[in-house]
């Protein structure tokens, strides 16, 4: 099973996790400076060794997915828009079939090496994008200075490479008032916090992303211990704030259900509306208000009311209308699907 | 609402213009707005470039040792910082130490240091594992009460007390709701 569709630690609050490591070849200049061949050089060097990392990898040229695939990854948060854009002929990804680890080839470096899981388990997160690295770092050797560490195209991330973020569900936060406080909080400790959806301060679906910005300076350890530590202390504070709502009656239910009743019963639904109301649904069903549906069902529907994945499941581009249409009846199947 | 452009299909964006402090608001299908090149509105700022300037400035301020870095090419992919600071990034690992100076207050300003800690290249692989905090133990301040009336009421019964037990156990029920 996808990782995404499975139930992970804390994801009430975390949705999931990402922890991602920049790199490059020594002896090549960074992919801005780089020659096609130099581009060609990286991308064979990375496909001659996949079969020797394990872990079901396998190699996929970007050239051979069509748009719909490539935005289907985007919206999985695999690839970053930019890339999936990427007129760059020897761009690639290195992908196992949980989709749980993901080797971007030719971006903005060389190699940005990825590992998801859904809720918060950064530890085990972390070792396992070391044991990756390492295997790697066996084959391709790396430019790395005793000074500045792993040498990267862009200064923010140079030393160790390393940015974790945790993309959190905060409702109860959003709807309390609280949430500007927090965030606050957050940035005051050296973190950046962005909506993951939606423009300027409005967060769509409440779904905020939390990452480091010193990549410099730090242990690998100091990083993770400071995202844990912070992670934990929203997790308590969102759900000290759902328990508060949880406390003034039927007011929260009946806001809960009116949203599952309008998100299931839609004959056409909007992306931005569908994903405030799933926020609602997601709320509800951590709750324990919502019966009928559980935590894969939930990841399910946020993930497959996107407009990528809609195409892609019916196999054709469709105008955001008729999106629109599949989009309530995609979210009447899922319902409805038995465990 | 219908698309106020062509008048027959549903909107569904809605395209807010300001020149010169003077808003307007137009809902258009998003036909229309492919037809009239609003979808997909990139911002003219180029991050990267965004990023360089940001380098630039505080390249200028007078605490920071400004070289004449202009002038130096990184020998290897022939990258001057004058490059850098307009896009942001730099050419190949060699530029590192061609623009070290520079670059080290750069670093500092980023990070607030320009030393690597971490690990390296075939460094020994420490599992990373940090002990739980002690956030998740703290308990229930209500659970706590209710086990210690619990406690009292087994009490009370033991010492035939009925009446307190009673009272108690209206107590229990009442946080049971």
């Amino acid at each position: 099973m996808n990782w995404y569709l499975q139930s992970g630690k804390d994801s009430d609050v975390i949705i999931s996790s990402r922890v991602r490591l920049s790199r490059n070849i020594e002896g090549i200049p960074f992919v801005g400076k780089c020659k096609e061949e130099e581009l060609k050089t990286v991308y064979s060097k990375l496909k001659s060794i996949v079969s020797s990392l394990g872990y079901g990898l396998k190699f996929i040229d970007l050239k051979d997915l069509d748009d719909i695939n490539k935005e289907v990854l985007v919206e999985k948060h695999l690839i970053s828009p930019e890339f999936a854009k990427s007129k760059n002929p020897y761009s690639a990804i290195i992908l196992n079939d949980e989709e749980n680890i993901c080797i971007v080839i030719n971006e903005e470096d060389h190699i940005k090496l990825q590992v998801f899981c859904s809720g918060i388990e950064l530890e085990n997160l972390m070792n396992l994008a070391i044991e990756i690295d390492q295997k790697l770092e066996n084959l391709i050797p790396y430019s790395f200075s005793k000074k500045y560490g792993y040498l990267t195209a862009c200064p923010t991330n140079v030393g160790t490479g390393l940015k974790i973020s945790v993309m959190c569900h905060l409702p109860a936060l959003t709807v309390t008032g609280n949430i500007r406080k927090v965030l606050n909080a957050v940035n005051n400790l050296g973190m950046s916090v962005k909506g993951v959806y939606g423009e300027g301060s409005k967060a769509e679906g409440d779904i905020y992303q939390i990452s480091n910005n010193q990549t410099l300076g730090v242990t690998e350890k100091e990083i993770t211990k400071n995202l844990k530590l912070i992670s934990q202390k929203i997790i308590e504070q969102e759900r000290l704030a759902r328990k508060y709502l949880g406390k003034k009656g039927l007011d929260l239910e009946d806001r809960i259900y009116r949203d599952f009743g309008l998100v299931s019963n839609a004959r056409k639904i909007s992306e931005e509306e569908t994903r405030e109301l799933l926020s609602s649904v997601k709320l509800g069903t951590d709750l324990g208000i919502i019966k009928e549906l559980n935590d894969s069902k939930v990841a399910k529907l946020m993930l497959e009311t996107k407009p990528a994945c809609i195409q892609k499941r019916l196999g054709k581009r469709l105008s955001v209308y008729e999106q629109d249409i599949e989009r309530a009846n995609i979210i009447k199947e899922i319902i409805k699907e038995d465990e | 609402m219908l698309c106020q452009n062509c008048g027959k299909n549903e909107a569904n964006i809605r395209y807010t213009q300001i020149i010169n402090g003077v808003k307007k608001e137009i809902a258009l299908c998003s036909h229309c707005a492919k037809k009239l090149g609003v979808e997909d509105i990139e911002l003219p700022i180029n991050f990267n470039s965004f990023l360089g300037d940001f380098f630039n400035d505080y390249a200028e301020t007078e605490f920071l040792p400004m070289l004449q870095t202009n002038e130096v090419k990184c020998k290897t992919c022939g990258m001057t910082y004058n490059d850098f600071i307009n896009t942001g990034v730099f050419g190949c690992s060699d530029c590192y130490e061609t623009f070290s100076n520079p670059i080290d207050s750069l670093l500092k300003n980023l990070h607030g240091t320009a030393k690597h800690i971490g690990r390296g290249p075939n460094g020994k692989a420490e599992k990373i594992k940090i002990e739980d905090s002690k956030i998740e133990k703290k308990e229930n301040p209500e659970e706590d009460k209710k086990e210690k009336l619990e406690k009292e009421l087994e009490k009370a019964i033991k010492e035939e007390r009925y009446e307190d037990a009673a009272k108690i156990r209206d107590e229990i029920k009442e946080m049971n709701k």
